[in-house]
């Protein structure tokens, strides 16, 4: 335990600063999404990952933090990377307000009825939805799929047979009967149901051709 | 959805809108965009301190809502500290630090990229609503902010026509820049 925590640590010290600072912007975004959709799905297993990757964002803030005074040799460099330093804090202060929306799933359901209201009408919406048998998506990667540029939702989560997967890696396959949670516009999840239900083959993005007839939004 | 509801709701929507805002302002080292984001970060203090003494006079009146008021305030207090974190990011930009390459490569690199693009005259996105074209589902790329001329409109709705010339900014993966710019420029014909 104490071995492979050391590994991480110095996994994270042989990053460039600019690799390490990538991270925690991909992570900060990703942490507020499943912090929202875990007190959707009323989901503790998801809140816990959202406490995991809190703890990694401050070791990833520390890391910069060391890499950066280990840089610094004049004054201009160090005017210029305490604004990489707060950038990293920023980073890492939003991964702490993801921390304390997760917290409130300690409030009995029933006390926190508006928060799922909120969210469904959010901009951002967030939404679940299931991969069928006879869907083009079954059998084929995340990565593959491009799904976020053909449908403008972006997988968050998912649940196959091995139990669930936060912020899936994008090489990870999608198999028939998975569950998908995914962040984005209410259109482009209509869109991804279409998709993922079979009603609707999909179009690979080198072989993307006449696009089909979507109905409008209602409104 | 009650007022205070639809209040919580605003300060959520905007507060993700700022975190996009403040990265763009980062990757361009744009300064007019980081403003934007200062004057965002005003009208979320504004918001806020309206929910709250909205908050405090529902509980006055019905003290059984305590607990569920509570539970507003704090998802109030969350939701503005990432609108403070969004804000802190533009002010590196605005203390004229923003302009070293790690800053930039680190959000060129990222899963959400922000890219750019300029309606040509051929394009077949040019004099089209937003809702029309839907380049979010087509593309997963969100439409920042356009600017337009000197002017810029943050978060354009989806009734906002695109001009010849316009720029677009806008947030999404990688894999749907290529796509995102050919329309653009004109060499998509189809969306």
């Amino acid at each position: 335990m104490n071995d492979t925590e050391e590994r991480m640590s110095l996994d994270r010290i042989n990053m460039t600063v600019q690799e390490l600072l990538t991270e925690m912007k991909d992570k900060s975004e990703v942490i507020v999404d499943l912090a929202y959709a875990s007190l959707m799905y009323n989901s503790m297993d998801m809140a816990e990952k959202v406490s995991g990757l809190e703890d990694e964002m401050e070791d990833l803030k520390y890391a910069v933090r060391t890499k950066v005074l280990l840089a610094a040799r004049t004054m201009e460099d160090a005017k210029q990377f305490s604004g990489i330093l707060q950038v990293a804090s920023a980073a890492d202060r939003i991964s702490h307000a993801a921390g304390e929306i997760v917290k409130l799933l300690d409030v009995p359901l029933e006390n926190r009825p508006f928060i799922t209201n909120i969210i469904n009408e959010s901009d951002e919406k967030i939404r679940m939805t299931r991969i069928m048998p006879n869907s083009d998506m079954a059998g084929n990667t995340i990565d593959h799929l491009a799904v976020e540029a053909s449908t403008g939702t972006k997988i968050i989560a998912l649940k196959n047979r091995q139990g669930w997967i936060y912020d899936p890696d994008e090489s990870i396959k999608l198999r028939a009967g998975d569950d998908i949670i995914v962040r984005g516009s209410e259109d482009g999840f209509d869109r991804l149901v279409k998709f993922a239900s079979g009603q609707m083959p999909w179009v690979f993005p080198e072989e993307y051709e006449e696009g089909e007839e979507y109905e409008e939004d209602e409104e | 959805m009650n007022r205070v509801e639809s209040m919580l709701l605003e300060l959520k929507d905007t507060s993700e809108f700022m975190i996009d805002l403040a990265y763009s302002s980062l990757l361009y080292n744009n300064s007019e965009i980081a403003e934007e984001v200062v004057f965002l970060e005003t009208k979320m203090d504004e918001l806020s301190s309206k929910i709250q003494e909205r908050i405090v006079s529902i509980g006055k009146e019905q003290p059984e809502e305590i607990a569920k008021l509570f539970v507003i305030l704090r998802l109030q207090m969350a939701v503005e500290d990432i609108a403070n974190a969004a804000a802190s990011i533009a002010d590196v930009v605005l203390r004229g630090l923003g302009d070293h390459p790690v800053i930039q490569m680190s959000i060129q690199e990222s899963e959400v990229t922000i890219k750019k693009a300029t309606i040509a005259g051929n394009s077949i996105l040019k004099d089209r609503t937003l809702g029309d074209i839907r380049l979010g589902s087509h593309c997963g790329m969100y439409l920042i902010a356009i600017k337009r001329g000197n002017q810029y409109i943050y978060g354009p709705d989806k009734n906002e026509v695109l001009r010849e010339g316009d720029v677009m900014i806008a947030r999404g993966p990688e894999e749907g820049a290529d796509f995102f710019r050919g329309l653009a420029d004109g060499s998509e014909r189809e969306i």
